[in-house]
């Protein structure tokens, strides 16, 4: 059991170094063009946050849990453990700075209908990973504390087999003096789903970044989210799909609101290599400013090399739109309430398809409560 | 005659590989290999050049030396060794024509079979030429009729001694010396190239036309071109350029900057058709182009239209810089790569001023091996209230080992502001192609066919003397995609 | 009850409205006839306070209330009623939210009290019934799919549902066939009564051979050039707008 135990140091050495050598991202680094991490924070501040908290209040029936503090882990968390995506700088921190976090194993063919709740509290690094095996499926519910401090570094490994099907919510709560980055790297085998939702509400600096492979034909990945900020706020979406085999499908929707001097990011790039032929790619990225000092940049990236696809995407930023707010005006609803209806229509449409009522009410409820800050510098 | 016949006569002259790769057998002047600050003042000496000329270019040549050449992300192609070229070329008996009958009757005949006639009887209507050969212009064309109009078209070394005020009122203001690695080299060395100027309230009288040619080998082109269009003037002005075709890369590095100030409209037209290399990637002309407009003046307008279907690597993004108070930036593209070509080419629409809008409407092509690259900035800055965009990037490919990207950055710090952006990618359809092919069209004239209809809101853009010119290149550029 | 004095707009910087005088009786249909052009929609969007259309001078006095003086929605809870040429579609709205919040803000702003759901509900289907608009598309985002005539039969609804004093219909009879025409027709004469006015915009005779006025007025160039009993749209069917298009500002 000693060799597992040092397979995982290794990569964690292997992490470390490479940390070491790259350093912290910044704006010189293309994808990090609209977040400058190492303006606001040193490697050595990120080496010294410790480890963050999970928790998992109950685990439903069938779901393995491994505790990554823990020595001998088992061989499907070694084989996902830190492995998938294309290890980026601050994942790799993650790996090297974290002594703990959470495994989780759907046993194949098996439905977990009731959400996996992982809480994730405190500051620090954090690494969880879930292996989702043949034709299994299940959905993880991820809150976030706002007790974060100066930082939380999360990084996640999402393996998915053939025909499994994986549904992620995730929500970060305004955190407005704390820096929170994530990483969320996601194989996707033939036939499986990845379904995701990010709900952000801010941070001194928050970076969400994905990486999704898909890996086989069928596979399929649909991420929506929400961007809700208000004052100094400050949250960056990064996703990355690449479409590895053939007849794969991607959607993504995202929906930001940006009042105060708030700035909501959003840079999406979608790779369909070489032969991934019948590929389907539609993305759509839409942005509110809600005050004269907010920003919103958009960055919507095809790089395509397959003749034999359907890509795809959109990208807006203004103001709601005045005939609809004349029109509701004209029958009766004052300004303020018209602007309230738009903005929610706006952003119902992504959360919509969080397809679990409940969890889609647990995370409306956490926007509507940002909405007010979103919107007080409004006109 | 019927379009369905109109449109046959157009693809079948499309039977014909790159048809400007003839070498014109000229004595030559050239500067010595190699760059260095004599050189710079070697070509400053050559052009007459006033001091502050002099002192300009060595300031800009010392610049360049402090700088590292860039690193482009999409880009890949052999480092150039910028000792191993002439940046000074001139046909030997150009020096000092009065008029069109002073011309080596071989550069005539050069332009003759460009399709470029430079006798003004035989001149397409209403377009006035530019021809600049290597690096100086050897005839222009028109003048008479320019003046009249008060309207300036001549060569810029001619300029520089003739309107140096002016020249230097504006040169580099649009584009600084420090702006990039090839600017700044450009600053140093450029040769010829063309200055317009249109008067207060004057509509330029006919089409203006620059024809550039590269035709001695191991040498590099660096043209510079300056148009200012003056209080409530309009412009429109069209570039073309071929080489022969040889095979080592030569580099092509030229500036363009436009003014246009308060009212003043510029329409800026491309047809670059530069030797893209053969069809195994050797050879072709490295295009690393610094395109910008200033609409300095409120209501003005800058309106850029490219076709790029040749060189093996285009690099350049004309943009706007929207500084007047409502005015308008456009960009239309239809960028062409076949082969082992790349292109990255894009634009940038800076909105700085108030109601200030921009569209932009992009076509890439691209087949064989090619890389063919949309980038693009808008960017909506605080003041800039009630600003707009549109973009339209649309991506066709024709095979499965070319490449097609999209990379659009949208930037907006003003609630006012309305920026809407859209993108597709896709493979030329089958049905279409299958539909042309049942009614007797060979596949090369099927997809010729197609891809005009592709670039059609791109090709309306062109003054019409050249969209015909224009819809055959597209034909061209693509042939040996399909098989 | 309204009264339109010498009033000029503009829609940017450009002046549409020149100088037009209207006065509109209470429990009379009006109906202003014009050519394309002749600034109609714009006297339409003045009436119900749209921004980007500015009133450079003139006065607007309703029920002895200076009109431009109240906002947008303030004129909605007063009772006047704009059926607009092109309902506006709007995603993630759905149909009968749309009517409860706006019926129970205009309720709110005149002191009412607000109804509740279930009311609403009642009230809004036994309206639906009687237009023909089916349960299905009050379930649906405000207009977002919904054909020409479901749009207009919307907003007949809407009049009904609000109850103004003052209903502007502005070219409702564009772009519906003549049973759809009929049947928003109908709709529209159910509603007329001894306490409402109303001003019928249209181009075409058409309309008013369904909708028949009390009086007619003729828009051309940004003021009234005619006035006439109903008859006068026959008149005007059968000589065109002709020079009353070219009228000089």
């Amino acid at each position: 059991m000693s060799t597992a135990h040092s397979h995982r140091e290794a990569r964690r050495a292997e992490a470390l170094e490479s940390f070491r050598v790259r350093g912290m991202p910044h704006r010189r680094f293309e994808h990090w063009r609209y977040s400058d991490l190492r303006a606001v924070l040193d490697a050595g501040q990120v080496a010294q946050a410790g480890t963050a908290h999970w928790s998992i209040p109950a685990l439903p029936e069938g779901v393995e849990q491994f505790d990554l503090a823990a020595p001998n882990a088992p061989a499907w968390v070694l084989k996902a453990y830190g492995t998938i995506g294309n290890r980026p700088t601050m994942e790799e921190a993650s790996l090297a700075f974290s002594d703990g976090g959470v495994a989780l194993r759907v046993p194949a063919g098996t439905t977990i209908a009731e959400p996996i709740r992982l809480e994730i509290a405190g500051g620090g690094n954090l690494r969880w990973l879930v292996v989702v095996e043949e034709g299994a499926s299940a959905t993880i519910f991820e809150p976030h504390g706002s007790d974060v401090g100066l930082l939380r570094n999360v990084g996640v490994d999402v393996a998915l087999s053939e025909g499994a099907a994986l549904t992620h919510i995730r929500f970060a709560p305004f955190t407005p003096k704390s820096f929170v980055v994530e990483h969320i790297a996601v194989a996707v085998s033939a036939r499986a789903q990845y379904r995701a939702h990010f709900a952000n509400f801010g941070a001194r600096l928050s970076r969400t970044e994905l990486h999704i492979t898909l890996g086989g034909e069928g596979a399929e990945a649909h991420l929506s989210g929400v961007t809700v900020l208000g004052h100094d706020g400050h949250a960056d979406v990064t996703s990355h799909i690449e479409h590895a085999a053939g007849k794969t499908l991607s959607t993504q929707l995202f929906k930001h609101v940006a009042g105060g001097k708030s700035r909501a990011v959003y840079q999406g790039k979608i790779t369909v290599r070489e032969g991934a032929n019948g590929s389907d790619s539609r993305q759509t990225a839409r942005a509110l400013l809600m005050s004269e000092r907010a920003e919103a940049d958009l960055k919507p990236e095809l790089i395509i090399f397959a003749d034999d696809v359907k890509c795809a995407h959109g990208a807006t930023a203004g103001d709601l739109d005045p005939e609809s707010l004349f029109y509701l005006r004209s029958r009766g609803i004052p300004e303020k309430e018209a602007r309230r209806i738009l903005i929610n229509a706006f952003l119902q449409e992504a959360v919509e398809t969080i397809l679990d009522e409940d969890l889609r009410a647990a995370v409306w409820h956490e926007v509507e409560a940002a909405l007010p800050r979103a919107m007080e510098s409004a006109k | 005659m019927s379009a369905d016949t109109d449109t046959k006569d157009q693809v079948a002259a499309l039977g014909e590989k790159y048809k400007y790769g003839f070498v014109t057998d000229i004595e030559m002047d050239k500067a010595p290999k190699g760059l260095n600050a004599d050189i710079v003042r070697f070509i400053s000496a050559k052009k007459d050049e006033p001091e502050w000329m002099l002192e300009w270019r060595l300031a800009a040549f010392r610049r360049w030396g402090e700088m590292t050449e860039p690193n482009w992300a999409r880009l890949r192609y052999n480092k150039i060794d910028y000792q191993d070229a002439y940046y000074y070329a001139a046909p030997k008996s150009t020096e000092k024509y009065k008029d069109l009958d002073e011309v080596d009757p071989k550069l005539l005949e050069t332009y003759k079979k460009l399709g470029i006639p430079l006798s003004e009887q035989k001149m397409l209507a209403g377009v006035a030429v530019d021809a600049v050969f290597d690096s100086v212009s050897v005839a222009t064309t028109f003048k008479g009729k320019l003046n009249e109009a008060g309207v300036i078209f001549c060569p810029m070394s001619e300029a520089i001694r003739d309107y140096s005020d002016l020249v230097r009122k504006y040169l580099g203001t649009v584009v600084p010396v420090t702006d990039n690695f090839f600017a700044t080299l450009n600053s140093a060395v450029f040769s010829d190239g063309t200055f317009v100027y249109v008067p207060k309230g004057v509509r330029c009288p006919m089409e203006l036309s620059t024809y550039f040619r590269i035709n001695a080998s191991q040498t590099g082109q660096f043209e510079r071109t300056l148009i200012v269009a003056d209080e409530g003037s309009y412009v429109s002005y069209l570039e073309g350029c071929t080489a022969p075709m040889r095979d080592e890369n030569q580099l092509h590095a030229a500036v363009v900057e436009l003014v246009a100030l308060e009212g003043a409209e510029i329409k800026y037209s491309t047809v670059q058709n530069w030797y893209p290399g053969d069809e195994n990637g050797k050879g072709g002309i490295y295009n690393f182009v610094t395109k910008r407009g200033d609409c300095r003046g409120a209501r003005s307008k800058i309106s850029w239209t490219q076709v790029e279907t040749g060189s093996a690597i285009t690099w350049k993004y004309p943009s706007c810089i929207l500084r007047g108070d409502d005015s308008v930036g456009e960009f239309y593209s239809i960028a062409i790569t076949n082969n082992y070509q790349q292109a990255d080419t894009g634009t940038k629409m800076i909105h700085l001023g108030k109601n200030t809008r921009s569209r932009i409407i992009s076509k890439g092509i691209s087949a064989g091996k090619a890389q063919n690259t949309y980038r693009g900035l808008v960017s909506v800055h605080a003041k800039a209230a009630n600003a707009r965009n549109y973009t339209q990037c649309d991506s066709l490919l024709i095979g499965s080992q070319c490449g097609a990207h999209t990379v659009p950055y949208i930037e907006s710090r003003n609630p006012t502001a309305r920026l809407e952006h859209e993108a597709t990618t896709s493979k030329i359809a089958e049905d279409q192609l299958f539909y042309c092919l049942q009614r007797g069209l060979t596949a090369e004239e099927a997809v010729a066919l197609i891809v005009n209809g592709f670039c059609k809101e791109v090709l309306q853009q062109l003054p019409m003397e050249f969209a015909v010119e224009a819809q055959k290149l597209v034909g061209i550029s693509l042939e040996g995609s399909v098989g | 009850m309204l009264e339109i004095k010498n009033l000029h707009a503009n829609v940017g910087d450009k002046e549409i409205l020149k100088g037009l005088t209207l006065t509109i009786e209470t429990g009379k249909v009006h109906a202003i006839m014009g050519p394309n052009g002749s600034g109609k929609s714009t006297l339409s969007y003045v009436l119900a306070g749209r921004e980007g259309y500015t009133v450079t001078a003139g006065s607007i006095t309703y029920n002895g209330e200076d009109l431009l003086a109240l906002k947008t929605e303030e004129r909605a809870a007063k009772r006047i009623f704009l059926a607009m040429q092109y309902p506006v579609e709007i995603p993630g709205v759905t149909t009968m939210n749309f009517l409860k919040t706006a019926l129970n803000a205009q309720r709110r702003a005149r002191g009412e009290s607000e109804y509740d759901a279930i009311s609403i509900l009642k009230l809004v289907r036994a309206k639906a019934r009687v237009l023909q608009v089916n349960e299905e598309m009050l379930k649906r985002a405000l207009n977002v799919g919904f054909s020409g005539g479901e749009k207009k039969r919307l907003e007949i609804l809407q009049m009904s549902l609000f109850e103004p004093k003052l209903a502007v219909l502005d070219e409702t009879d564009s772009g519906l066939d003549i049973d759809a025409l009929k049947l928003v027709a109908e709709g529209v004469n159910a509603l007329r009564s001894p306490e409402r006015s109303m001003l019928v915009i249209t181009h075409y005779q058409r309309l008013l051979d369904y909708i028949v006025p009390d009086r007619i007025h003729v828009l051309a160039n940004g003021r009234m050039v005619a006035e006439g009993g109903k008859e006068l749209a026959h008149e005007l069917e059968a000589t065109g707008y002709g020079d009353l298009g070219k009228v000089p500002a």
